[in-house]
């Protein structure tokens, strides 16, 4: 493995600042809520207070509590389908690209037959025929989500895997006689890396918009509390038009902050692959620190006299040449 | 406003142009050669004390170091070198087409565009905006690169690219004219104008390589700098494009500077050439001298690299060692570790690169800095029976 | 052939066919064309002697490596290991790769960036039943083979942290640390910096004189194989137009394809010579009848474009596929009609 550099841009930062912060809620969020989202107890659409932060429900459930809670299934799904979607693609990817012939034609026919199903109404019409009581298990509903999700990484990893197929590297493991099994999972798959991640983190994004919406519309089971049943909720009550925000603000953030932080990390990925983007990603304040224009043009190579470091030549030696 | 604005400060005076200050004596003498310094005459560039950095700050790795390269009108310059010589780094930089990270961190590159009555029209490429840089760029100085699969548009016709840049630069020219044109660049360079309709990759790489030389010459530039033209192709190719360019260069008398790793290639058609090592200049020569009597043993070394195709079958021994690694380069002359004949001195001081005196030839090389009393080896003092060089001998040929 | 001559001959091969299929797009429907890639080449690899094949780019040496290697399945012809006749049509086995091996043109490519140059000597000793404890030891051994010392620097280290010249030795340490017999070498030095390419070359000759090894130089630079070849076969369109022993092809070339070959190669030493001959314009067609280098050829003549000439002896182990011998094998009297009946037969 390449050596893993400290990511040092501002952009990759933030973004693992933000997903590190709800990954902590994930973990933590139902045990710092301050009060069981399910309890009605307090009074109907306060809103936001020093006592319930985000305001209560007009049932009287506090919302800052239902925030923290839902984090754990919105995230736990977001994961899971995440990861059993990057998997699949990449089997079927991998081996697509890879093996070639029949064995492609079929997987490319499945992976395109996934891609061009419209998502969220297969997932609708599958997650109906769910029993209602797996409905509320999040293992179930992300690997269903799983399931609509990995056709366009399996389309992107098979492309990728083609041109890999056919480089030196992988000839050459041919030549010494490595099996096939073997060259797919030690000689491509390492290569596939950043567009593994990538898919990975878009697919999480994707998850989490797909399981967001089952819950708004009230396919999953409504005792499971995630952002989604928030705004199912909101949205029975007539929040958004009796002026309640507070209702569906805090859980429509979280989705939009989670969102914000996976796209900036796949930024990183983008200088991580693209070392041309990297090398340009001086900061303006850097650049004028090291007397550069503040942009970089094509076709007009940067003049800095002031780098000039001492020429090789030492005056010493120079004053000793008398020819 | 780009350029200018880079200087900050007074830490300018760092910096050599246009005297040399008093550390840099052996640069006085390379200049002195030169008939005076302001008028360039029938120098068309003449590049002094260039340096190329890759990067910024802490991380800057040197890439061309105060290099000095010159060339007359109608002549051609080779430039050779391996891989991170600095061969390519150093003419994108000076046409200032060289990406970032690349930095030009010191020198000048004027070039001169010729005289009128109010005298001549020299500009510094280094200092030159933008606007004048587009102007000069294709119409008096012009690029073959190496790939011309990639240089050329893949999904634009042959025909179109020659039409786009006619269009930019020949605003007088009617479609119709624009036309005959590309057809008549295409004939230049022996292929058929039927090829205008095609796409890149409907032709062969000698083909794609022609149809870069026909662009290149599309606005009678006066100097064309190729950066390893025919290495991609076939020996054969490559001869064919070799003597094409010659006899159109013969035709227009476009200068030419010929990038190349191929140091028999360069001897046959090249004027001077100038033998690059770790992003410095380690000898200059007229051909037909650096072939017959080389003088540092980077070039000796080279030369030797090229089995022969005549004569007995003798082991050859080439050169020990890999080139150097740019950010981490020996110590005194970058060459030592690898040199056979290297001094004690040659691992702490670095040889300026001095004239050797009377032959109008320079070398970078401690060995011909007797002062010590060294011996010059045998081999770096071959006496060289020079004869006509190439571009005479071409066009006696065509004409 | 004495019985002593075939038992050093390693890898044999004869006529050797590979031809593609290939779409070229029509206005209605594709047009399928069948690309002769290879067509009919035979050749011995003998322990302790390097057979040089030149051509240019298109010419069919790197498909003819790729049969040789087995990873290319021929069309045709057959394939001879150390005596034993191979079945060509059926998958390599592991016995076969253990004795052929191949080095491709690009040590830059042929390395995986993520895996360090350990893995590459490992991999190779393991499949080939090196055990867990002696295969880091064998790794060590190949690599000073190939002069890289010390060898633990170079296991430790990834392709990006060498040079191309040090990639190339590691990727010729690669073939060689399962102890083959037969070892195929595809331009080996044409990615090289130029200061480093004899270093390959002389490792090249040297495993092939030190340790008998028989290998096949594959190279567009005819001067290079001329330097480290014992034989050479020049191609062209996927056909050996000609071949010899020792340097006598190149010292007198028969072939007109050779002829222009050689006048193309840059060379300072002789600086009367003027432009070299370059045909009459740049025709890089192939011929479909007859001599498929009539197109470009200047000695044409009437029947090069009817019909395809076998291959003449011109001269003591040297022949040339070119009718303008064709007087010239019957003047002197060296009838070997069996081999030209091999010719004419492949090419029924």
């Amino acid at each position: 493995m390449r050596k893993l550099r400290v990511p040092r841009s501002p952009k990759v930062i933030l973004g693992l600042i933000i997903l590190g912060f709800f990954g902590l809620l994930m973990i933590f969020g139902p045990y710092l809520a301050p009060y069981s989202p399910d309890n009605t107890s307090f009074a109907p659409l306060l809103t936001p207070s020093a006592h319930h932060w985000f305001g209560t429900t007009s049932l009287g459930q506090d919302i800052f509590s239902q925030t923290l809670v839902g984090a754990r299934a919105t995230m736990v799904v977001a994961l899971v389908a995440g990861l059993a979607a990057t998997m699949l693609s990449m089997i079927v990817g991998i081996s697509a690209g890879y093996i070639g012939g029949i064995t492609d034609d079929g997987l490319s026919l499945t992976s395109n037959v996934f891609l061009a199903l419209p998502g969220l109404p297969l997932l609708i019409v599958i997650d109906s025929y769910l029993p209602v009581n797996s409905r509320s298990n999040s293992l179930v509903i992300g690997l269903i989500i799983a399931l609509t999700g990995w056709a366009w990484g399996a389309r992107v990893l098979r492309a990728q895997t083609m041109s890999l197929r056919n480089r030196d590297f992988v000839e050459s493991a041919r030549i010494i006689g490595e099996k096939r099994i073997r060259i797919m999972l030690s000689e491509v798959a390492p290569n596939l890396l950043p567009i593994l991640a990538s898919s990975f983190l878009f697919t999480i994004l994707y998850s989490i918009g797909a399981y967001v919406t089952l819950a708004y519309i009230g396919l999953t089971s409504t005792s499971v509390w995630n952002w989604g049943t928030m705004l199912f909720w909101a949205q029975a009550n007539n929040a958004p038009l009796s002026g309640e925000w507070y209702w569906f603000v805090p859980p429509g953030i979280c989705i939009a902050l989670v969102g914000t932080s996976l796209a900036l990390l796949n930024f990183g990925i983008d200088e991580f692959i693209n070392p041309r983007l990297r090398a340009g990603g001086l900061s303006g304040r850097q650049r004028r620190r090291l007397g550069l224009p503040r942009r970089q043009r094509l076709g007009l190579t940067s003049v800095n006299r002031t780098a000039s470091r001492t020429p090789r030549l030492s005056p010493t030696t120079s004053n000793s040449v008398s020819p | 406003m780009t350029t200018e604005s880079t200087e900050v400060g007074g830490v300018v005076k760092s910096d050599t142009p246009p005297a040399a200050p008093s550390t840099d004596t052996t640069r006085q003498v390379v200049a002195s050669t030169i008939a005076n310094e302001g008028a360039m005459g029938e120098r068309i560039l003449d590049v002094r004390n260039f340096s190329v950095d890759y990067g910024w700050g802490e991380g800057a790795v040197r890439a061309v170091d105060s290099v000095d390269v010159h060339l007359d009108r109608s002549t051609v310059l080779g430039i050779a070198g391996e891989s991170g010589s600095g061969k390519s780094t150093l003419v994108y930089a000076i046409t200032r087409l060289l990406r970032a990270p690349g930095v030009i961190t010191s020198g000048e590159a004027r070039f001169n565009l010729g005289s009128n009555e109010d005298g001549e029209h020299v500009i510094d490429l280094v200092t030159a905006s933008e606007a004048e840089l587009r102007s000069l760029r294709w119409s008096s100085i012009s690029i073959v690169l190496q790939s011309a699969l990639s240089a050329l548009n893949p999904v634009v016709r042959v025909g179109a690219q020659f039409e786009q840049v006619l269009k930019t630069h020949r605003h007088d020219m009617s479609k119709v004219e624009r036309r005959a044109r590309a057809a008549e660049l295409l004939g230049m360079v022996d292929l058929n104008e039927d090829r205008l309709d095609r796409f890149p990759h409907e032709l062969s790489g000698g083909q794609r390589q022609r149809i870069m030389i026909a662009l290149a010459l599309a606005l009678d530039p006066q100097l064309v700098i190729m950066d390893e033209p025919t290495t991609a192709l076939d020996v054969v190719t490559q001869r064919e494009i070799i003597s094409e360019l010659f006899e159109l260069r013969s035709r227009f008398g476009f200068a030419m500077i010929f990038i190349t790793h191929d140091l028999s290639l360069l001897t046959e058609l090249a004027d001077e050439i100038v033998v690059m090592y770790a992003g410095a200049l380690v000898e200059r020569a007229t051909a037909r001298e650096l072939y017959e009597a080389p003088r540092h043993p980077y070039t000796l070394g080279l030369l030797d690299s090229f089995p022969p195709m005549h004569g007995e079958r003798t082991e050859l021994s080439g050169i020990p060692g890999s080139p150097p690694d740019l950010a981490h380069l020996p110590t005194g002359c970058s060459f030592h570790p690898r040199c056979p004949f290297a001094l004690a001195r040659c691992a702490n001081e670095t040889p300026p690169l001095i004239e050797i005196e009377g032959s109008g030839r320079s070398v970078a090389c401690w060995l011909h800095v007797g002062d010590d009393g060294a011996a010059v080896p045998v081999e770096l003092n071959r006496v060289s029976t020079s004869i006509a060089s190439p571009s005479e001998r071409v066009t006696e040929v065509s004409s | 052939m004495t019985d002593e001559m075939t038992s050093s001959v390693q890898l044999a091969a004869r006529h050797l066919t590979r031809h593609f299929s290939v779409r070229t797009p029509g206005r209605l429907f594709d047009a399928k064309r069948v690309v002769r890639a290879v067509d009919d080449v035979s050749l011995d690899l003998v322990g302790g002697e390097v057979v040089g094949v030149v051509g240019e780019s298109g010419s069919g040496k790197s498909v003819l490596a790729r049969m040789l290697a087995r990873i290319v399945t021929p069309t045709s012809g057959d394939l001879v290991l150390q005596g034993k006749p191979i079945e060509i049509k059926s998958k390599r086995t592991l016995d076969y790769a253990s004795q052929v091996q191949l080095v491709l043109q690009d040590p830059f490519a042929s390395m995986n960036p993520v895996h360090r140059m350990s893995h590459n000597l490992l991999r190779p000793l393991r499949i080939h039943g090196a055990s867990k404890q002696d295969a880091p030891g064998l790794a060590e051994v190949a690599l000073r083979r190939v002069s890289l010392e010390p060898p633990s620097r170079f296991l430790d280290s990834y392709p990006h942290e060498l040079s191309g010249g040090q990639l190339q030795r590691v990727s010729i340490a690669r073939a060689l640390c399962i102890e083959p017999k037969v070892l195929l070498a595809d331009e080996p030095i044409s990615m090289l910096d130029v200061s480093v390419r004899l270093g390959v070359l002389n490792l090249l000759r040297g495993l092939c004189d030190n340790d008998r090894l028989a290998i096949l130089y594959i190279t567009h630079d005819i001067a290079s194989a001329r330097y480290i070849a014992d034989s050479i076969i020049v191609m062209y369109a996927g056909q050996v137009v000609e071949q010899s022993r020792g340097t006598t092809l190149v010292d007198e070339p028969t072939h007109p394809y050779t002829q222009l070959l050689i006048a193309s190669v840059p060379d300072p030493s002789d600086p009367t010579r003027d432009t070299p001959p370059t045909g009459e314009r740049a025709q890089t067609d192939i011929a479909e009848k007859g001599c498929r280098f009539s197109p470009r050829c200047p000695h044409v003549m009437d029947r090069c474009r009817e019909e395809e000439p076998p291959a003449f002896i011109v001269g003591e182990n040297h022949t040339s596929k070119c009718w303008l011998y064709a007087d010239h094998e019957a003047a002197v009297g060296v009838a070997l009609s069996t081999r030209r009946k091999e010719g004419e037969t492949a090419t029924t």
